[in-house]
């Protein structure tokens, strides 16, 4: 693997890094499987993309498809909540939606974002390269979202929706109104993998509509690789587990992708994710003594 | 103070499987009075706790806690009000959480809820206090999770957790019956000293004639959803286990034959 190819596994991991801290807060947090990210993520790129295609500044259409990415969450959450439809299933119903959305907002299945000004493009030839400019910017946004999750996550509104995830009915009695709760915990994750779709986009330079297929996939290996380097030990930790997970998912692709003893080719992506995935999800298990 | 009037509660209305749970319960609960209720299986107890507490909807009647009228209330908005002990020391309490985030969980029971750290050095300290109190050395594991703790621990950390925030009425739910006989005994203890300290309205829910009895200033026995003894005062000090029984069988003009009212 080279230099370039490694950062640019750091990059991606870091681009994802939102995607795993909102799987983080749906999957563990709210025990909520939420696979409207699915949808969100190329959302989020759709809507920075043509925002900044059309003048927008860059940061302004980054908050905008988080709003947006909030807003499809949010959709999830009234479908389960209010309407009580089973919270995989009215994630899945948004996530299908999404895909006709995104081509609305792009109007064509892609759009390129070369030579737009992008909220990287003022930090490049400072003197440093470029493929250490990205992920260390990625970066800096990266451990704000994990300050900022964690400060939430250990306060006390943040301790009603751990609450509301981990024991609805002990929510319920000490006055957490736990339908808030989802809708709030649903609409802040998929706003930060929206987010992590406007960086994809500005990032690589352009937005697919497909670029959503298997976020949740990649986004849950980030969880589930963090939660087994690292164990139990706390929201910073399973926050920063997130991060690195998602790092390491991506160095390890790279590495399986690029090894010319497997011979593997780039069409081979989906299948090394989930075997990744398998693997991490059954070496914790076996660890154990295969009693669990 | 708290009073329900006339309650009637029916489950599975215009259903083959319709059943009223509670048929016209008046209950009035002077405020520090400690009230248990007894009766078996399916006599309306836990059905009364729950339009207490929120949790059942009363289909008739007016229940008010304090001076607010609650009758239309769901649980989480009449939190404020009602403090409670589940049954299950799993419900009670979020295993997932360390025992002193379920304490600031409680601390803030019924109130608006920041963006504040939940644990400042000033709360880790009262909470600290609050649970040494319970001589259970768990004062050194305020970090460990909720679920790493006995079920006995837990229901005696539901107590603390119960008092931290005001309440006009605190709610027992057979909170003894999934310990065994020697944490149930603490937990009975640690409940009388709590109630009596703070002078809490208290309503206990039991499965035991003799806790009871021995609890309380005032008992009250349910049966098909109705009120069928209530006796506070001298009558219920002068009251044995086995006048109970003999006063049960006469009400009813039946056998008793379940033995849970008898067990402890």
């Amino acid at each position: 693997m080279s230099l370039i190819a490694f950062w640019g596994a750091v990059e991606l991991g870091l681009v994802y890094a939102f995607v795993a801290i909102g799987v983080y807060l749906a999957f563990r947090v709210l025990d909520f499987p939420d696979l409207t990210v699915d949808g969100s993520f190329p959302l989020g790129a759709a809507v920075a993309a043509v925002l900044i295609i059309a003048g927008v500044n860059p940061w302004l259409a980054a908050a905008v498809a988080m709003v947006a990415g909030a807003l499809a969450g949010l959709v999830t959450a009234v479908l389960n909540v209010r309407f009580r439809i089973l919270n995989l299933l009215a994630s899945i119903l948004t996530m299908i939606a999404l895909f006709s959305v995104n081509l609305r907002v792009m109007g064509k299945p892609n759009v390129a974002l070369i030579n737009a000004e992008t909220m990287i493009s003022p930090f490049f030839g400072h003197g440093l390269r470029d493929f250490y400019v990205r992920p260390l910017f990625v970066g800096v946004l990266v451990v704000i979202a994990v300050i900022v999750v964690w400060r939430f996550l250990e306060s006390d509104a943040g301790l009603s929706m751990r609450a509301t995830g981990a024991n609805a009915r002990m929510a319920r009695a000490q006055g957490v109104n736990t339908n808030k709760q989802i809708y709030l915990g649903i609409a802040l994750s998929n706003a930060l993998v929206a987010l992590g779709g406007a960086l994809f986009a500005q990032t690589n330079g352009f937005a697919d509509v497909t670029s959503g297929v298997g976020t949740i996939v990649v986004g849950l290996a980030a969880v589930i690789i963090g939660e087994t380097l690292f164990g139990a030990r706390g929201i910073l930790i399973a926050l920063i587990g997130c991060v690195v997970g998602s790092i390491l998912y991506r160095i390890a692709i790279q590495l399986a992708l690029s090894s010319d003893i497997l011979g593997l080719q780039a069409s081979d992506l989906n299948f090394v994710t989930a075997l990744l995935v398998t693997v991490a999800l059954v070496l914790p298990r076996l660890r154990r003594g295969g009693a669990a | 103070m708290i009073s329900v009037s006339d309650i009637k509660v029916t489950f599975g209305k215009g259903t083959p499987l319709q059943k009223q749970a509670l048929n016209g319960v008046s209950l009035t609960i002077e405020e520090g009075q400690f009230v248990t209720v007894i009766g078996s299986n399916g006599a309306g107890k836990s059905t009364l706790l729950g339009v207490l507490a929120g949790d059942v909807i009363a289909t008739e009647g007016k229940v008010t806690i304090g001076t607010a009228d609650v009758t239309r209330q769901g649980t989480a908005a009449r939190a404020g009000r009602v403090a409670r002990v589940f049954q299950d020391p799993l419900t009670g309490s979020c295993g997932a959480l360390s025992i002193e985030e379920n304490l600031a969980l409680a601390a803030r029971r019924g109130e608006r809820r920041g963006l504040a750290s939940a644990l400042g050095p000033q709360r880790r300290a009262l909470f600290r206090d609050r649970i040494a109190e319970l001589n259970l050395g768990l004062e050194n594991r305020m970090r460990d999770r909720m679920d790493l703790l006995s079920g006995g621990q837990r229901q005696a950390v539901s107590l603390v957790m119960a008092t931290l925030a005001g309440s006009d009425v605190l709610l027992l739910d057979e909170h003894t019956a999934a310990l065994d006989p020697g944490m149930a005994e603490f937990i009975m203890t640690l409940t009388q000293k709590i109630v009596s300290e703070r002078k809490l309205t208290t309503l206990m829910v039991t499965h035991s004639m003799r806790q009871a009895l021995d609890y309380g200033h005032r008992t009250v026995m349910l049966h098909g959803g109705e009120i069928v003894l209530d006796v506070a005062g001298d009558s219920r000090k002068t009251l044995q286990v086995e006048d109970l029984i003999a006063m049960f069988r006469k009400m009813r003009g039946q056998t008793l034959d379940d033995d849970a009212l008898l067990i402890g």
